[in-house]
């Protein structure tokens, strides 16, 4: 397993920025958009073969020219006298089935992004995901945050829109962030490391959807913009919600009056169980999503070559 | 190079051989597995290792197929006389680069090979009465030049990858010169054995190494098989018409593709094939 580093620049104390593909995509968006935002110069990767199969070989001619695997890229940028390493991992390496990691390769994984921010004498990381919850959908998404430690749960409390999971009516404060989103905060925390995952809500009927929900990424980035002390334009990610926002408001339309009096209720309030749709509601919108989010391509199964 | 992860059963007396490679998982037309079989049954192939099972396969119970126990299986046979390495395997479940590479550290480090010959079958929608063709993949322009002479046709293809190409990209890696054998196999005969691009891979080897191969007991299947199909076309005109318009050279709806993949399995199932 090898990292491969395109040059070593001088930077000073970096926080790492992390994001892999998760519900919605939450994290991976808001932490891409950041970086591309930033120009983030190119810094290195880590090696894919020994975490992925290949999504693709290029052969022309009777001649291979090359497998394609998903990226471990890392890159680097300094703003406002902070040096940042971002790290982008197209997808999550598994053992075996699901979607998330879990096991020696995901800890493997962890390990070797946090090796190149220990690297380069970074002390602090951060993460994104996506929270579900019992939001509605034409609400703005607030930020959830899990630290490593007290002192960072008081930083976290002065952010803009941001809450600590202990502070939510109802919730103790106890959960799971899956994945390697989740994971990396826990192995950077074992080496020494401050560590901050910031989760951008959705709603809960939304999180089994395959699209993205750039709506809960605009107040991730929101968030990572005041603690960066940068501004940053927002258009293409309004572009984004714009779209999505349309196909989420066609089927909320198509909702049965009774149950959309019910999820209405989350506008007016929050924090405390407000409209928990039900199993029935919930089978209903199953149903329904399938149809509006129907992806236009099927996926072929292996190809012989 | 981990010489843990492979079990060396005898050495060889092999001399810089060529590593021919067949896959029994996903093969095609039972390309893989024949040519392999096949080669090493006619050669007096010598089993001399292995690649272990532990991290390559899951290892949780047995599977049985027809009720006959079965394990994945990765060993190599030295067919001595010819100069040919031959590794017969199921395609890993994990660690599939520490895979591949294992099988080419036992054949570069331990049996001295000097090139990768991959042999699968690929599915195309061409009639069985069509002649075959070996598309061919190389990993070098000048190991491509030397297979020019044997009528194989130059494959152009994205997509995902089999683990023939992910070998071939490995040995690339490594610098191993090979070439990847993809002879086309009606689509209706996928999950079958097709004796006609078994034949036609043999063929291709027979030439390349000199190995003076019996090719007759092929004849004979190609033509049972034939037959068969022959007599289906009698009955059913409906699969008659099918294969008539793969002929023709045109392509078949989703559906009729479906009932002609269904009518022929069931033949050959039913007679014994």
């Amino acid at each position: 397993m090898t990292i491969k580093l395109y040059k070593e620049p001088k930077l000073e104390k970096p926080d790492l920025i992390v994001g892999w593909p998760g519900i919605g995509n939450v994290g991976i968006i808001a932490v891409d958009t950041l970086r591309g935002q930033l120009q983030a110069e190119e810094l290195g990767e880590i090696e894919p073969w020994d975490f992925f199969y290949p999504r693709k070989v290029s052969i022309k001619n009777g001649l291979m020219e090359d497998l394609k695997f998903p990226t471990n890229k890392f890159y680097y940028q300094r703003v406002e006298e902070k040096d940042l390493i971002f790290f982008i991992g197209e997808q999550q390496p598994t053992e075996g089935e699901g979607a998330y990691s879990k096991g020696e390769k995901a800890y493997q994984m962890a390990n070797l992004v946090l090796d190149v921010g220990l690297e380069f004498g970074c002390q602090r990381v951060y993460t994104s995901g996506a929270c579900v919850s019992l939001i509605h959908h034409q609400m703005k998404p607030r930020v959830r945050a899990v630290v490593s430690s007290e002192t960072l749960a008081r930083e976290v409390k002065k952010y803009q829109n941001t809450i600590l999971m202990s502070q939510m009516e109802g919730k103790v404060g106890e959960g799971v962030i899956t994945g390697l989103n989740g994971l990396l905060l826990a192995v950077a925390k074992k080496r020494g490391l401050e560590s901050i995952c910031l989760m951008g809500e959705i709603p809960d009927w939304l999180s089994q959807v395959p699209q993205p929900y750039p709506k809960a990424s605009k107040s991730v980035l929101e968030v990572f913009a005041e603690i960066l002390r940068i501004r940053i334009d927002f258009m293409a990610l309004d572009y984004m919600t714009t779209q999505i926002e349309e196909i989420i408001e066609k089927i909320y339309e198509k909702f049965p009056s009774e149950m959309k009096e019910k999820y209405d209720q989350r506008k007016f309030i929050t924090q405390v169980e407000p409209g928990a749709i039900t199993e029935e509601d919930a089978k209903w919108i199953e149903e329904h999503i399938d149809e509006l989010f129907k992806k236009g391509d099927k996926e072929d199964g292996e190809k012989p070559v | 190079m981990e010489k843990n992860l492979f079990e060396v059963y005898r050495t060889s007396q092999l001399q810089s051989p060529s590593l021919i490679v067949g896959w029994q998982t996903r093969d095609i037309g039972k390309i893989g597995s024949k040519v392999t079989n096949f080669l090493k049954e006619k050669l007096g192939g010598l089993e001399v290792g292995e690649v272990k099972p532990l991290g390559f396969f899951p290892l949780g119970g047995a599977v049985f197929k027809d009720d006959l126990i079965q394990i994945p299986e990765s060993k190599f046979w030295a067919c001595e006389k010819n100069n040919l390495l031959i590794f017969k395997s199921n395609g890993p479940k994990y660690e599939w680069y520490k895979f591949l590479n294992t099988v080419l550290d036992f054949a570069e480090y331990h049996c001295k090979a000097k090139e990768l010959y991959t042999v699968s079958g690929t599915v195309s929608s061409i009639a069985h009465t069509t002649p075959r063709r070996i598309l061919t993949v190389s990993n070098q322009s000048q190991f491509q030049e030397g297979l020019r002479s044997y009528g194989l046709e130059d494959m152009d293809w994205e997509g995902p990858p089999a683990i023939s190409s992910c070998l071939l990209w490995v040995a690339q890696r490594r610098g191993i010169p090979g070439a990847s054998l993809w002879p086309e196999v009606p689509f209706y005969l996928a999950t079958k054995e097709d004796p006609e691009a078994i034949k036609l891979s043999l063929s291709f080897l027979d030439r390349r190494f000199n190995l003076d191969l019996d090719l007759g007991e092929l004849d004979l299947e190609i033509r049972r098989q034939n037959e068969k199909i022959a007599q289906l076309r009698e009955e059913n005109s409906e699969v008659n018409e099918c294969i008539g318009i793969l002929e023709r050279g045109l392509s078949l709806g989703e559906d009729e593709q479906m009932k002609l993949a269904k009518e022929v399995s069931e033949l050959l199932e039913k007679r014994g094939d």
